[in-house]
């Protein structure tokens, strides 16, 4: 796990919350970017960025933060 | 379907669209025809053939040859058939002794200044004038041959693809006329009055010198053998021909190949076909030289590392050695090592076999597609706004058009048939808004200015649609009860309080964009209160880091002033190649099944579960920079790559080249060994497009028949070397002719429900959605409602590029396309267009070159954050200060060393069209095209030992 492929992928979820921030308030945003995440990426892309510790800083945006953790939610109701 | 070679049906005068009918006699036969339909042309719908020399069914009537003359109850005289118009009640006689004495006459003084060749003429058996002398009688020409005439004229032999005998014209002007009413060039004239009238290039100039873009309009319309293609020269007229669709851009015309046994002689626009309505561009119309070009590899070929000879070996070897490496990688490195990249150059079914192989055999969703780096923002956000990921309209419909906004696209050199058809439209009256950061023809050609032209600064096409909307909000020009009828009203409030918002004003966005704010409210104000207003987009708008942001303020846009669904209207983004429409219907997309279902939805995934016998996985799979960048990470280690050539075409080379160095087993199936093929390990000799049968999808949704016209050199058309690796890899596939697998298409997919070879066949092409609701097809999209029900308006916040420029990279460069290449330049370059384009040149504005000391014809160095690269330079006003712009048709240019791995939030699209660069004089080319040089020396190397030790073996 390369720090570098980290990096990426917190630049494009932060691009992603970026270009959705005119969409509603803070929550809805970083719903539809989860949606978006979740639609689009593959499963290891999903699964390096959700399994990033809880506490790490890796320089997302707050509402690519809530995004990341929407995601997760997503995904442990999957599992379901 | 082999039909004998014939010319193709002539009427002499266009077809009159008046819904009114008006009822004559010809020849005492009562004939009903529509009205403002000509004499002549009434004649020939009933059957009845009158002669004729200046006349043709392409070109308004002139009425100068006198040779169609008729006689008219009740009228003094003889008039031209083709200038006088029917009338009810009219008599019309077409022969009698008198006419036939008359028309004689005419001709005995057009043979009298004519070589009197015909046996050894290239046009012998396909010359209306000897036609015509035929028909008329003619034995005896009694003026003689020894006054006067033109029979030393000096041929002009310039063009590579035709030649000029004005020993052989007879000055009928139907070449000048085609070059103005059907390409819209003028590059043609009768210089000269009385017995000095000849044809003239520009200024007197030879056709190669002149501003004739040889698209063969005048070439179709000359009838004589004064404007000949020299393949007829060479080779003679042809035997036979098949009706198929070019393979070039996204266009899509229809052609005749017209052929002489598997020997292609030429190709003839055809005029029943409904994209191009007979007209061509140069690179449809003759640059097919590439398809049988030495260059071809036509025997599979593996090796096991790219340092390595190339081996030739069987089909069957091949793919049994490829099946072998991809199950190794899986069983090592996991069922996501590999993929597959479809491409947007091969048919239909091609590609749906493609993603079929991967979805069924390789058991992943790790398919992506050349779209990627083009159109996909277009489907992103068309199917956000709209609900489907497609154009609305027909080509046809831009006739109907009062206002035609062009933004990010060039279609006069990139579309050149239907800028050719806009063209048209603008002389008659309609206006003309181009956004777009060069001064592109469109802006400024014979007969035609742009009412506006918006130059945009590259990267901030967002705040432009913003403040072009802002404008019509803010002025209440918006088509309210459209909007209310159609729309998503609540989600309108929603955006109309965004873009109300003053910040979106032209005045306050007229520093990011360097569009004068009173020009901007000009145009937003023509495009929003001028009538029929119709959008036509390209890559100018795809390929930003915002594209998908762009497409969906243009959808809104044209939601606002109520410009979608009907006739005149519409978004239509223009695609690059010939079938990205088709390669993104077809399931190409790592997320979505054909006909762009979700692969998450469990019904969907069903469908095709139960029709292909294998579970699928529910997941997205790789897009394409995601591939390069799970290569690199040791990730992903197989790869099939059909007909692109992603080394050449994909942004930040190094990175690219990287990558495909890291894959253990890279596939590569092309025509020729393309600059992807010098990474790859097993080489799958491709089919040309006359080499298969198969269906492409143009930019109007236009499903066209794709025809073989010879067998395929490689013993394989693509889609049965694909069903054979996929048969190689258990996954089975058993097709016995292409219209099999649309069959299949068509059962799994609900907007392909009602397409078949045989209703194709039947109606010539079909825009789809097609079923039994629109058992023709839909020409025009969104008619009563959208298809996702209300339209929706999308936020469309910019946000700006992290590619800026500054002190160390201060000019911005952008990429596009010319007339005479295509795409990477693998197929163009390999015929004689390079004669238009042998290089690829760097556009610079005076001042920006004069501070660099850069003159015209310079080495220029260009340095971005990602590469550097060597052009020459183009000093040139097309351009603004700040901006420079190259084009990608050669490798060894290297356009793609400098651009950078941004792209498009949404989709992934790469940002080919900003890159902060800095610019200096240099005098050798730069360290990676040395590199270039030398890798492309050795892996040539590498095919010719390997061509050598298989014929000593």
């Amino acid at each position: 796990m390369s720090e570098s492929k980290i990096e990426r992928l917190v630049s494009m979820i932060n691009q992603i919350a970026l270009n959705m921030s005119a969409n509603g308030d803070d929550q809805m945003v970083a719903d539809q970017v989860a949606q978006h995440l979740e639609k689009f990426w593959s499963p290891p892309m999903k699964n390096l960025i959700t399994e990033q510790p809880s506490d790490a800083d890796l320089g997302l945006s707050p509402i690519a933060q809530i995004a990341v953790q929407n995601l997760l939610v997503m995904q442990d109701a999957k599992q379901v | 379907m082999l039909e004998f070679y014939e010319p193709q049906a002539d009427y002499g005068t266009p077809e009159s669209t008046s819904t009114e009918l008006v009822t004559l006699s010809i020849d005492g036969v009562e004939v009903t025809v529509p009205e403002g339909t000509s004499v002549m042309r009434a004649a020939a719908e009933s059957g009845v053939k009158i002669p004729r020399l200046c006349a043709t069914d392409q070109l308004k009537s002139f009425g100068s040859c006198r040779v169609c003359l008729v006689e008219i109850e009740g009228r003094r005289g003889f008039p031209a058939s083709c200038t006088t118009t029917v009338e009810a009640g009219m008599e019309v006689k077409t022969q009698s002794d008198e006419i036939g004495k008359l028309r004689r006459n005419v001709m005995e003084l057009y043979i009298s200044d004519h070589p009197l060749d015909c046996l050894t003429c290239p046009t012998n058996g396909d010359c209306e004038l000897q036609d015509t002398a035929g028909e008329l009688g003619l034995r005896s020409v009694r003026y003689g041959f020894e006054g006067e005439n033109h029979l030393v004229a000096e041929k002009d032999e310039s063009n590579p693809y035709f030649t000029f005998d004005p020993s052989k014209c007879i000055v009928c002007s139907r070449c000048v006329r085609a070059c103005e009413e059907v390409q819209g060039t003028f590059a043609l004239t009768i210089d000269g009055r009385g017995f000095e009238s000849k044809v003239s290039a520009s200024q007197a100039e030879d056709f190669m010198d002149s501003e004739c873009v040889s698209c063969g309009a005048c070439v179709n319309a000359c009838p004589t053998a004064t404007l000949t293609e020299k393949s007829i020269i060479e080779v003679g007229k042809p035997e036979h021909s098949v009706t198929t669709t070019c393979a070039y851009c996204g266009v899509g015309c229809s052609f005749k190949a017209e052929m002489k046994g598997n020997q292609m002689v030429r190709m003839t626009p055809y005029k029943d076909g409904k994209a191009n309505e007979g007209h061509a561009c140069v690179k449809g119309r003759f640059a097919f030289g590439y398809a049988t070009h030495k260059d071809r590899i036509t025997v599979p070929m593996i090796r096991d590392s790219i340092d390595d000879p190339w081996k030739e070996v069987s089909w069957e070897e091949a793919v049994t050695y490829t099946a072998k490496r991809f199950k190794d990688i899986q069983s090592q490195y996991g069922r996501t090592s590999i993929g597959a990249i479809s491409s947007s150059r091969c048919t239909n079914e091609e590609v749906y076999l493609v993603q079929k192989m991967v979805r069924a055999g390789f058991g992943n969703n790790n398919i992506d597609t050349c779209a990627r780096v083009c159109h996909s923002p277009t489907g992103f956000g068309l199917k956000t706004t709209l609900g489907e990921s497609a154009g609305t309209q027909t080509f046809a419909s831009v006739a109907d058009a009062d206002v035609v906004v062009v933004m990010g696209a060039n279609p006069t050199e990139a579309h050149p048939v239907f800028g050719s058809r806009l063209k048209r439209r603008l002389r008659e009256g309609a206006k003309l808004i181009v956004i777009d950061p060069r001064k592109i023809e469109l802006v400024s050609s014979p007969h035609i200015t742009a009412d506006y032209h918006l130059p945009v600064r590259p990267g901030t096409n967002v705040t432009i649609l913003n403040a072009l909307a802002h404008v019509v909000v803010n002025e209440g020009l918006e088509a309210r009860d459209y909007i209310e009828e159609r729309c998503d009203v609540p989600e309108f409030e929603k955006w109309l309080a965004f873009i109300g918002d003053q910040r979106h004003s032209p005045e306050n966005t007229e520093s990011i964009t360097g569009v004068p704010a009173a020009d901007l409210r000009a145009a937003a104000r023509l495009y929003a209160t001028g009538g029929n207003g119709a959008i036509f987009y390209g890559l100018g708008v795809t390929e930003h880091s915002q594209g998908s942001t762009a497409v969906m303020g243009i959808a809104n846009l044209a939601m606002l002033t109520g410009n979608i669904g009907r006739d005149g209207v519409g978004v239509n983004p223009l695609r690059g190649q010939n079938n990205v429409q088709g390669s993104c219907d077809m399931g190409s997309f790592p997320h979505e099944l054909p006909g762009y279902r979700h692969i998450s939805d469990s019904a969907t995934r069903e469908l095709f579960e139960g029709e292909w016998g294998v579970s699928l996985d529910s997941e997205p799979g790789l897009r394409i920079p995601n591939m390069f960048d799970a290569a690199l990470d040791g990730d992903f280690k197989g790869l099939y790559c059909q007909g692109e050539d992603i080394a050449q075409s994909d942004p930040n080379t190094q990175h690219v080249e990287a990558a495909l160095r890291s894959i253990e087993c890279l596939v590569v199936q092309d025509i020729f060994l393309n600059e992807t093929a010098k990474f790859a390990h097993v080489f799958l000799p491709g089919a040309s497009f006359l080499e298969k049968d198969g269906t492409f999808t143009n930019a109007e949704r236009r499903i066209s028949r794709v025809r073989k016209a010879m067998p395929p050199l490689s013993g394989k058309a693509d889609w049965e070397g694909t069903m054979a690796l996929a048969n190689a890899l258990g996954c089975e596939m058993n097709y016995s002719h292409p219209s099999e697998i649309m069959d299949e298409i068509a059962r799994l997919t609900p907007t392909f429900n009602g397409v078949s070879y045989d209703k194709l066949e039947q109606l010539g092409s079909i825009q789809w959605p097609c079923n039994d609701n629109t058992p023709e097809g839909t020409p025009i999209m969104h008619i009563d409602e959208f298809v996702r029900g209300k339209g929706f308006f999308a936020m469309t916040e910019y946000v700006p590029t992290t590619e800026r420029a500054n002190r160390k990279f201060p000019l911005l460069l952008t990429t596009g396309r010319i007339l005479s290449q295509y795409n990477v330049g693998a197929q163009t370059r390999r015929t004689d267009n390079s004669e238009w384009h042998g290089e690829d040149l760097l556009e610079i504005h005076p001042h920006d070159a004069e501070e660099r000391g850069i003159n015209h014809g310079d080495w220029v160095g260009i340095n971005s954050r990602v590469g550097d690269t060597v052009l020459r330079a183009d000093v040139t006003e097309r351009v603004k200060p700040g901006v420079v712009y190259t084009t990608f048709h050669h490798p060894v240019s290297g356009a793609n060393v400098i651009t950078t791995d941004n792209s498009d939030w949404a989709t992934n699209c790469p940002e080919y069209k900003v890159t902060a660069v800095q610019l200096s004089k240099v005098t050798e080319p730069s360290n990676w095209q040395a590199r270039q040089k030398s890798f492309d020396k050795q892996q040539q190397g590498l095919l010719q030992q390997g061509l050598l030790q298989d014929a000593r073996s």
